[in-house]
């Protein structure tokens, strides 16, 4: 008895149909999909992006060129150069470039920052066309800073308890 | 051969005790801290420093002792308790660890939050015991004092608010410095380090505060911010401003020399170097560096390709046929000044020299013989006599170790313990001294004489009598005889002779002299009769090697100045390295073919070379130097070469390849080194060539001012000269005349006027230490290059508004 | 055919190359195939492609800065390789991580092994021809980075195990979709529905709707005639073989010999959660599709229960010892010691006591180990990381040959390697 069900089943693709019939059911699911890029999956406030350099609000720049995130970056993307400021004999970085292409994105230069300089923000879709674009320099990470300033202060006061 | 330094030490006493279980040994009257350093026990301190006076006032080595089976209720410092046989040390007992946490804990109390921007960062003794000794969070919530920092000149920076007060630094300046320019004042929350008054550090030492100071209260003001200590790549290297050739680590960046710090060496430096050697790295990046090939084309000179430029030379070099000579920078490495003599000498000439400052080689110059006291023992002799010397500045670490022995004599303190220091006993060598002015010793002096330079060689003649030399050359024997016969200088002589060891120092103003010959034969009759050894400074860092490697020639150098050849090379020299620059100019105008080979393309060499090589300088290239000890020193290229700069060893090869000078078809530099080896192990001869006769005496007319031209201690060669920090410093005197009162007032130059000097417009200062007949203008200068040189009369007249 | 070849005097067998560029191959494996007509004589597999030289540049870091290359090994179960690459430092240093940290662990090496077991899923089915699967397997692959991107910031590299705990605590808040032209009202709320509390609700839910989409898979696949013949009776790896071939985890379990670390020798949390371990008894490719299907539902257990002690208990995810492990940022700006403890551990890290440990963990792929040796300074003396899929692949040639050349497709999705842990 048992080997004709068997064969019956066999016969009529009761297997195959069942998974069709799993297949089928989703046709009539809403989608799961997005319309990336004009909507995209939920970020976290803890993304780590695209790099910045921030300034406090006085417009004076963070970095301080201590040198820990070049020292604690594992892939060796960062390099400081650093001398007294020309202005106030501050201790400031002359360069400030990241490679991106070695950088592995895994946040100890943020985590090692002593004055939250800088940061690794929550953009993630940018691109570069030409090679040596990968290098980004002081003014371009500052830059980055000043025009998402905001979007990185209200993710670092959300995380604030956990950091 | 003169008197050595006979170790008279007593065999030393051991005492047996136990530290952490282990059993331990050291000698009788050392501190725990020295016998645990010895045998590689850690033990966390920030005051002791094994060559400065024990101070005791970190607190932070801390450790319990039991002695007789009893532990000591107290904690005991480590640095100051002296060890005694059955001693049990612990350093790592639970209540040896609460002290030194606890100490921790109260030095962190007032330390600015620094560390992201200190340059100490890394490198910080404090970080270090903190992470190994101290807690993890403060329990201070109090505001942090804050100490207002005070500008000590443009080579150590300040930032006292991080001072711990273990005052390493206050020591170094009193005992080793022996300028006693810091101290600390106040008490409890008040207490500071400073120099009282706001002044500048004028030690030429004072880059060692640097070194000591464990925290980041004293940093080097060259470095500030430029990089921390991990990404600093330390090659070992010398310093190239001294014959002494202080052991060096230099640091680099991405092949940019950023530092230097020293590099331990007993017979050398021990653990200090002096600021030119510290800060002359600065210069290597000048302005003019040379970087690429020039030759003069149509009367331009335009940039080339080395092969360009080498076979230019070649043909200027071929033209001139054997008329060539060669003037090499006493700082060139032996390799190169080999390969160079062998290139002139190949040419058919004879004429290369490295003495530039030496204006009499009746006797063949300068020999480059090495010290016959070596500069370790010169630290234990009982008496010196320093002839034409300012120690401190011709060699700053040969200074400190006459300055140690003016403080410490060996024969009276047998211990070699130096943590047996007291300032109450001192009694140090006897230290006399003849020069042209008064210079200024950190050390007190048995004895002084100041002879203007027309009268120098009668004050040694006196002092030779007093010994009772004879001459062996009859003008020497009559002048002797004729000399005065003075009771101070029986005196003198007789403390040389009974000292158990004694040297003869001999420096600048005599190799400078126009009368050279005459003084150093004293000066070495001197030495022998009194069973001293001699010790003549020689000027320039590799002036020994050069002289082994035949880089010179028994006319010295004058013979090229005197009659400019047709062809002339330049070895790393400026005409500021010689003792009469016009005299260069001359030569360099002079010769119808100009070649600069060197590092600094000034606009005296745009002007008149035909070609411009440039070359490395010593801490960018592999080469050997020999110090005044005759140590052999090979090295291995620390820095990157700037722009198409070559060493100058490969320029040689490929010069002398085009000529077809027999001996440059050698593959590398080990060739070279192989070939030279023989040499540079051999002693330099020092004796005066046989049949050499003295020259005639001169004497100065009456009422004419001689000139005394000692070479700022900051402008020996060109490198020191283009690094601004050095420059910036006050040691480095602007270009003065420095006058006694008397000879001022004579000519009308007191009450703020300038002075005329054979038509050179300089400032004038009243100077006591300056003797009557002399003027004290310092050599190295640009103001001071149209001036005769050292003992020369000058005509000085005011300058009328 | 070969009959044919033969009687023609020409050779029997030839040898035929499969990948370094195949997309069967799972990466850059190069399989050097001796062949008699489809019948595979002899397989090579040639490795390295990928190797990046992940032990060495190890010691050249300071301990703590190379927990971001353990994620880059095997790159589809990125959290345990970082869990066996901290419990080493955490073995030589004497340190252990408060309990918290430990649940934590626990959870997220559920959660990875989910995601490796999915990826596997999908791919081997993608592989085998079933392409709905994959769609599937990926979509709740999605839920579950979100998971990763709201605790470690990132979907996949995430760096989040350190010595001493992890690197923050879970977030109190879900990370929610936005409104947007195509989603919103209830649509927004739909999707978002398992997003309203904290991340903890979130995975609970996952895990309970989990089963259900477990079911979904094994619809399509377990009893699917295609996919029977495609993986029953291929690659028949008998108990001894496995033990002597020094295979781990399913690979093992699918042999049925009842293998697993986090029962054998429990890490973590492991001791305290209750899940079986699930065992083959052919040793072939289909038992192992079994074990791993069940190994998911396994771990929807373990994330149930993680997730019910966490929202329990709460406290530290890191040890206060700041020797080991960096102040907080609070503590950093006001206290000197805690600055100069964070300034010291993120430029020289800390120096851990010479000896050497092994510690390993029951990756997805089997036993991940990570042997090390301190001689006292800041930085590994030597690091070696055992892979399983390294051994697993070194078995190929026993396994495999006498099989079909479709079979070796099956065999590579069955041995489930990444090439970021063979190569390392």
């Amino acid at each position: 008895m048992k080997r004709v069900t068997e064969y019956l089943k066999s016969l009529l693709l009761l297997e195959l149909a069942a998974g069709l019939w799993v297949t089928l059911k989703y046709l009539f699911k809403p989608k799961y999909t997005l319309r990336f890029p004009m909507e995209t999956i939920p970020r976290s406030v803890r993304f780590r992006g695209l790099h910045a350099l921030r300034r406090y609000p006085n417009g004076e720049e963070r970095c301080i060129a201590c040198k820990l995130c070049e020292a604690v970056c594992p892939a060796l993307a960062i390099t400081i150069d650093s001398a007294p400021r020309a202005s106030d004999g501050q201790r400031r970085t002359t360069r400030y470039d990241i490679d991106l292409f070695k950088c592995i994105y895994c946040g100890f230069c943020e985590e090692s920052c002593p004055v939250d300089s800088i940061v690794l923000t929550d953009i993630l879709e940018y691109h570069m066309e030409r090679r040596g674009e990968n290098v980004i320099t002081k003014p371009q990470l500052l830059a980055m800073g000043d025009r998402f300033e905001k979007s990185i202060a209200a993710n670092r006061a959300q995380d604030a308890a956990y950091r | 051969m003169s008197a050595q330094p006979k170790d008279t030490a007593p065999p030393v006493e051991m005492v047996e005790f136990e530290v952490d279980g282990h059993p331990v040994s050291a000698p009788k009257g050392s501190m725990i801290i020295q016998a645990t350093d010895a045998a590689k026990i850690p033990v966390p301190r920030f005051c002791y420093h094994e060559k400065l006076p024990i101070a005791a006032n970190c607190r932070q080595c801390m450790v319990e002792v039991e002695m007789g089976g009893k532990l000591v209720p107290k904690p005991q410092p480590a640095c100051a308790t002296p060890i005694a046989p059955g001693m049990k040390v612990f350093t790592r007992s639970p209540n040896a660890m609460k002290w030194q946490r606890n100490t921790m804990e109260f030095l962190l109390i007032n330390h600015p939050l620094d560390c992201p921007i200190c340059d100490q960062g890394g490198e910080c003794e404090l970080q270090d015991i903190s992470m190994g000794y101290g807690r993890s969070v403060t329990r201070f919530t109090e505001r942090k004092r804050t100490v207002t920092d005070e500008n000590i000149g443009p080579l150590v920076a300040t930032e006292m608010t991080r001072c711990i007060h273990c005052t390493r630094c206050v020591r170094f300046v009193g005992e080793i410095a022996g300028t006693y320019e810091m101290g600390d004042m106040s008490r409890g929350d008040s207490h500071v380090i400073g120099t009282y008054i706001g002044r500048t550090i004028e030690s030429e030492l004072s880059g060692n505060v640097i070194d000591v100071c464990p925290v980041g209260a004293l940093t080097d003001k060259v470095f500030q911010f430029k990089a921390r200590a991990w990404e600093l790549i330390a090659k070992p290297s010398i310093g190239y401003h001294d014959a002494l050739g202080s052991n060096l680590w230099l640091h680099t960046k991405r092949g940019q020399a950023l530092r230097a710090v020293p590099r331990d060496n007993e017979a050398i430096n021990e653990c200090w170097l002096s600021d030119r050697d510290r800060y002359s790295h600065q210069g290597l990046y000048a302005d003019d560096r040379a970087e690429k090939p020039l030759i003069r084309k149509g009367g331009e000179l335009v940039e080339v390709g080395w092969d360009e430029a080498i076979a230019f030379v070649a043909d200027g070099l071929k033209k001139a046929g054997s008329d060539i000579g060669a003037l090499v920078a006493p700082m060139t490495s032996c390799e190169e000044g080999a390969l160079l003599a062998q290139l002139v000498r190949g040419l058919g000439s004879d004429r290369i020299d490295h003495r530039l400052r030496v204006q009499d080689f009746s006797d063949g110059g300068p020999s480059g013989a090495t010290f016959e006291m070596s500069v370790e023992d010169v630290a234990r002799v009982s008496a010196a006599l320093i002839i034409g010397s300012n120690v401190r500045h011709e060699m700053p670490l040969l200074n400190h170790r006459l300055r140690h022995a003016s403080r410490h004599d060996a024969s009276k303190h047998p211990a070699s313990n130096p943590a047996h220091y007291d300032i109450s006993e001192v009694h140090g060598a006897k230290i006399f001294a003849i020069n042209p002015v008064r210079f200024e010793y950190n050390f007190e002096l048995a004895g002084e004489k100041v002879f203007a330079p027309q009268d120098f060689v009668d004050a040694m003649l006196c002092t030779a009598k007093a010994a009772g030399v004879q001459g062996d050359d009859r003008a020497l024997a009559e002048a002797i005889a004729a000399a005065d016969d003075k009771e101070d200088a029986r005196q003198w002589v007789a403390a040389l002779r009974d000292a158990p060891s004694s040297v003869v120092v001999v420096g600048d103003a005599v190799t400078q002299h126009p009368q050279a010959s005459w003084l150093r034969v004293l000066a070495r009759a001197i030495a022998e009769a009194t069973n001293s050894a001699y010790n003549e400074l020689p000027s320039g860092a590799n002036a020994v090697g050069l002289a082994r490697v035949g880089a010179q020639s028994s006319s010295g150098a004058k013979a090229i100045f005197d009659h400019a050849p047709k062809a002339l090379i330049t070895w790393q020299t400026g005409s500021q390295d010689a003792s009469v620059p016009a005299a260069y100019d001359k030569a360099r105008e002079n010769a119808e073919f100009y070649v600069y080979a060197g590092a600094f393309a000034c606009d005296g060499v745009k002007r008149t070379a035909d070609a411009v090589l440039p070359l490395g300088l010593p801490p960018e290239i592999d080469g050997t130097w020999v110090n005044v000890d005759g140590i052999v020193q090979a090295l291995a290229a620390g820095s990157a070469l700037p722009g198409e700069a070559r060493p100058g060893w490969k320029v040689l090869r490929a010069l002398g390849a085009a000529l077809g000078v027999a001996g440059f078809d050698f593959v590398d530099l080990k060739d070279v080194h192989a070939r030279i080896a023989g040499d540079l192990s051999g002693q330099g001869t020092g004796d005066r060539g046989p049949g050499q006769r003295l020259p005639a005496r001169t004497t100065a007319p009456e009422g004419v001012l001689a000139r005394v031209a000692t070479v700022g201690i900051y402008r020996t060669d060109a490198v020191v000269r283009r690094a601004k920090a050095l420059q910036a410093h006050p040691l480095n005197r602007a270009p003065a005349l420095r006058i006694c009162a008397d000879d001022a007032r004579a000519l009308g130059l007191l009450g703020g006027v300038k002075a005329d000097v054979d038509g050179v417009t300089l400032p004038v200062v009243i100077d006591a230490a300056v003797p009557k007949g002399c003027a004290w203008i310092e050599a190295g200068f640009a103001a001071t290059a149209a001036l005769p040189p050292h003992g020369a009369a000058l005509s000085i007249k005011a300058v009328t508004a | 055919m070969a009959d044919s070849i033969d009687q023609a005097g020409e050779i029997r067998s030839y040898t035929m190359n499969f990948g370094p560029q195949h997309p069967a191959a799972h990466g850059v494996l190069r399989l050097v195939m001796e062949m008699e007509g489809e019948t595979i004589i002899r397989i090579d597999p040639h490795v390295g492609l990928l190797h990046r030289g992940t032990e060495k540049l190890a010691e050249s870091k300071p301990f703590n800065h190379s927990i971001g290359y353990m994620d880059r090994l095997d790159y589809v179960s990125m959290m345990c390789n970082e869990h066996a690459y901290v419990r080493a430092i955490e073995q030589l240093v004497g340190v252990t991580p408060p309990e918290r940290a430990l649940w934590i662990r626990t959870l997220f090496d559920e959660v990875t092994r989910i995601l490796n077991h999915l990826m596997w899923i999908g791919s081997n089915a993608l592989d085998l021809g079933a392409m709905a699967v994959f769609l599937y397997a990926f979509r709740e692959r999605e839920e579950l980075m979100d998971v990763y991107e709201a605790v470690s910031g990132t979907r996949m590299h995430a760096t989040y195990y350190r010595p001493g705990g992890v690197y923050r605590d879970l977030p109190a808040k879900m990370i929610q979709y936005k409104e947007s032209r195509w989603h919103k009202g209830k649509d927004l709320k739909r999707m978002n529905a398992w997003r309203e509390g904290s991340m903890l609700d979130y995975l609970e839910a996952f895990a309970r709707d989990f089963q259900h989409k477990v079911d979904e898979y094994e619809e399509l696949l377990t009893d699917n005639r295609i996919w029977k013949q495609r993986t029953v009776d291929i690659g028949i790896v008998s108990p001894e073989q496995a033990y002597a071939l020094g295979m781990t985890g399913p690979m093992l379990r699918g042999s049925g010999i009842e293998w697993d670390l986090r029962k054998k020798q429990p890490y973590a949390k492991y001791a305290e959660v209750d899940f079986d371990i699930p065992v083959g008894t052919h040793g072939d490719c289909y038992d192992r599709y079994l074990v791993r299907v069940n190994e998911m539902r396994q771990s929807g257990r373990i994330i149930l229960q993680c997730v019910d002690w966490l929202k329990k208990n709460p406290g530290p995810v890191m040890i206060e010892n700041y020797k080991v492990a960096p102040p907080k940022r609070e503590d950093m700006k006001e206290s000197m010691e805690a600055l100069i403890h964070w300034f010291k551990l993120f430029t020289e890290g800390f120096s851990v006591p010479a000896g050497e440990t092994y510690a390993a963990v029951e990756a997805p792929k089997g036993e991940f180990g990570c042997y090390m040796i301190s001689d006292g300074a800041n930085k590994p003396f030597r690091v070696h990381l055992r892979a399983p899929g390294f051994a697993h692949l070194s078995s190929i040639n026993e396994t495999t040959a006498g099989h079909m050349l479709p079979d070796v497709v099956a065999m590579i999705g069955t041995y489930d390697l990444v090439f970021g842990e063979v190569d390392r």
